[in-house]
């Protein structure tokens, strides 16, 4: 009879098999797996990175295997992982590391060579990105980050006279003067926004809550998490001049692009991800804007972080860690950031993009990275992807789409995470 | 036709119990040894006994795939086979017309179900989707059919008859060219008219067909799957989250292996039952 290990080992080795190899090592170099989650544009410039590294040196060679979207590759490397098949490098969502680290599959990097001259931004990094981050191992380093930022259809604002809204009540007005109707529907949406859990996270911090407590209770925001399920049942079913995208995860980030893209939602909030996209796409200026305060300016951090798998061999570790630093360096922190619109991780590199006057040329590119002065920590939680899938985000769906209310599905949710295993 | 030896049957059987075994025994019954554990993966494996499938009860997750999964076999068995039906006694006639249509119609059954999917999600698009367009050029109402908890399940079913309706047809066809025009003949000089002629006639032949297409469309509509994650992902507010994709979603989005077993066990249990369930009713009908 198989093993389970013989199981998963087969799925894992059919699912390396089936995925998309970027290229074959040359002799006599040590080779190491770099398993990555993009597609388009990011995935363009992540290979043109890669093969950068493969030939800047000799001695190493990154063999960058491409694995579905983030979940889809998060599956893979469980798999991988209980089959002793992982690679040595991959990249997670923020939410997962906890999770990973807490399982013990993740190598700590502390004390790989010039570990301390990586430079990385304190909000970005492991440090603060997680509530008292810079006092464990470091298991993630900071790779495509984001935060939400507010586009704007610039010709739209232009000919109202409008400008982008600093306060939940300007939002409101906003998107009230720039909706167009025609009858019952919509030909035009003022404001447009994913029901889902990163954007419903940025409006609780902003009304002045956390999802956990610092003393690890887990209140979803309290008051301040009613307060921001509500506003967004007011644009929906009240004010009727937002637009709740269909599908889910990142079906419906890639549904509101499109709907701004093609000047059917004037403004919208999405990740500083997509600011190269759809600045490549727009038919109008595009002008990016941080999001309005309620009780405070806030924004979670969104994206993705390297982690070293532990169960790698260490010559192959060794290599991913070249790689890293590699990555580190200012040249590609910059190619990164500027060709996709995800922020530059290192302060060297935003030095070197001041002084060059890009961020003059792109004020755009600016925002996200501004930002950065509100953003609040994750707490260090294993459970928080659960949290986030499995209970609040269908109680969002329900709230804003099915109109229920809010402070009880809130209440549920908080009596569902205390009760469960 | 007597067997040259003892062995000779299972020697004949054996490829087909070997890939039994292999792809449908063993899995099965992994997932009911997994079922029985908490596991994510990485960690090592927590005997939980039977909390997996307290929890889905207590959860009402269970209640609610399965709600889900049987409102839309409902309404895509139903449709798929009244269609089917209706193009059969349509289209069972010569002429390169309706050999055409017939080719036409099928052909969406042999277009992938992603194809199908991102079709339809592009001709439902609330906004710019040719259907939907059409439904309001003909004075109907402005529905978001993909993001209305209303309808979301109903139009995922109609994708779905549309393309299974193609093979209700060509075996309702092939069922209706079984049956002896002799029959039909003396029934018209009888004067049974069409109608008649179909419920005496037609219908009482072709119900071991209609058995064979619904058990098939009822199996096959309560795994889909592929048109559930190109088009709503579960969505909105988890209207058409099906049994097979919220076990999708346990297993690779909320890395509970555990829970996602006891639901394949569930689903295999609730699978068989429905399907011998629906030929016992079919086999007394014919014998009645």
């Amino acid at each position: 009879m198989l093993s389970r290990r013989a199981l998963v080992s087969g799925l894992a080795a059919a699912s390396v098999t089936t995925s998309c190899r970027s290229d074959d090592a040359p002799k006599g170099r040590r080779v190491a797996s770099l398993w990555f989650t993009y597609g388009g544009k990011n995935r363009e410039v992540l290979e043109k990175l890669v093969r950068r590294f493969n030939t800047s040196q000799n001695a190493h060679f990154i063999r960058a295997v491409f694995q579905g979207d983030y979940f889809e590759g998060l599956a893979k490397l469980r798999t991988a992982i209980a089959a002793r098949a992982a690679p040595a490098l991959s990249h997670v969502v923020g939410e997962v590391v906890p999770y990973l680290a807490e399982a013990g599959v993740l190598e700590p990097m502390d004390r790989y060579p010039g570990f301390g001259e990586l430079d990385i931004i304190p909000e970005l990094g492991q440090a603060k990105s997680w509530i008292a981050g810079d006092q464990r191992p470091t298991v993630a380093l900071p790779f495509n980050r984001s935060t939400p930022i507010c586009y704007l259809n610039g010709k739209l604002f232009e000919q109202a006279g409008l400008k982008a809204p600093t306060t939940w009540n300007e939002l409101r007005e906003v998107a009230r003067a720039l909706t167009v109707r025609d009858g019952a529907r919509a030909k035009r949406y003022g404001f447009c926004c994913p029901v889902n859990w990163w954007f419903w996270v940025a409006l609780l911090q902003q009304a002045g809550g956390e999802v956990v407590e610092p003393d690890g209770r887990i209140t979803l925001g309290g008051e301040a998490g009613v307060r921001a399920t509500e506003f967004w049942q007011t644009l929906v079913n009240v004010d009727r001049t937002m637009k709740p995208p269909p599908g889910r995860d990142y079906n419906a980030w890639e549904a509101t692009n499109q709907d701004y893209l093609a000047g059917r939602a004037a403004m919208i909030w999405t990740s500083t991800a997509f600011l190269r996209y759809l600045e490549d796409n727009a038919e109008f200026k595009v002008v990016a804007a941080p999001l309005p305060r309620d009780a405070r300016y806030a924004v979670p951090t969104g994206g993705t972080h390297w982690v070293l798998l532990k169960s790698a061999a260490p010559e192959e570790k060794a290599s991913a860690w070249e790689f890293l630093r590699f990555m580190h360096e200012p040249e590609q922190v910059i190619d990164w950031a500027t060709q996709t619109g995800y922020m530059p991780v290192t302060r060297a590199a935003v030095k070197r993009l001041e002084s060059s006057g890009y961020y003059a040329k792109h004020p755009n590119d600016r925002v996200a990275y501004d930002q950065l002065a509100v953003a609040r920590p994750w707490p260090w939680s294993k459970e928080l992807f659960r949290i986030q899938r499995e209970t609040v985000q269908p109680r969002l769906e329900s709230a804003v789409l099915s109109g229920k209310n809010a402070r009880a599905l809130l209440a549920e949710a908080r009596e569902r995470l205390q009760g469960n295993r | 036709m007597r067997p040259r030896s003892a062995l000779e049957p299972y020697v004949l059987m054996a490829p087909t119990a070997l890939l039994l075994a292999v792809f449908f025994f063993y899995p099965l019954g992994f997932a009911a040894h997994q079922s029985l554990y908490e596991w994510d993966l990485l960690t090592p494996p927590r005997y939980v006994g039977l909390d997996n499938y307290r929890e889905l009860w207590a959860s009402g997750e269970l209640y609610r795939a399965f709600t889900t999964t049987f409102v839309f076999s409902v309404v895509v068995v139903a449709g798929s086979m009244l269609l089917g039906l209706g193009l059969a006694l349509g289209l069972d006639r010569p002429g390169s017309f309706a050999s055409f249509v017939r080719g036409a119609v099928f052909s969406a059954y042999v277009v992938s179900w992603v194809s199908v999917a991102l079709l339809w999600l592009w001709l439902l698009d609330a906004d710019a989707g040719a259907f939907t367009r059409l439904v309001r050029a003909l004075g109907g109402p402005a529905i978001d059919w993909l993001g209305d908890p209303a309808y979301a399940l109903y139009a995922l079913a109609g994708v779905t008859i549309w393309k299974l309706a193609g093979y209700a047809m060509v075996l309702f066809i092939a069922g209706l060219q079984e049956i002896p025009k002799v029959l039909h003949e003396a029934a018209a000089l009888d004067g049974a008219n069409a109608i008649r002629r179909f419920t005496h006639v037609t219908w009482p032949l072709l119900r071991p067909t209609a058995a064979f297409v619904g058990t098939t469309s009822l199996i096959a509509s309560f795994q889909v799957f592929d048109v559930v994650r190109v088009m709503t992902q579960g969505g909105p507010v988890q209207a058409t989250t099906v049994f097979v994709y919220a076990i999708y979603e346990q297993v690779f989005l909320d890395l509970r292996v555990g829970r996602a077993s006891s639901m394949v066990v569930v689903f295999f249990v609730l699978l068989l039952a429905l399907t011998l369930l629906q030929l016992w009713v079919w086999q007394r009908k014919r014998g009645v």
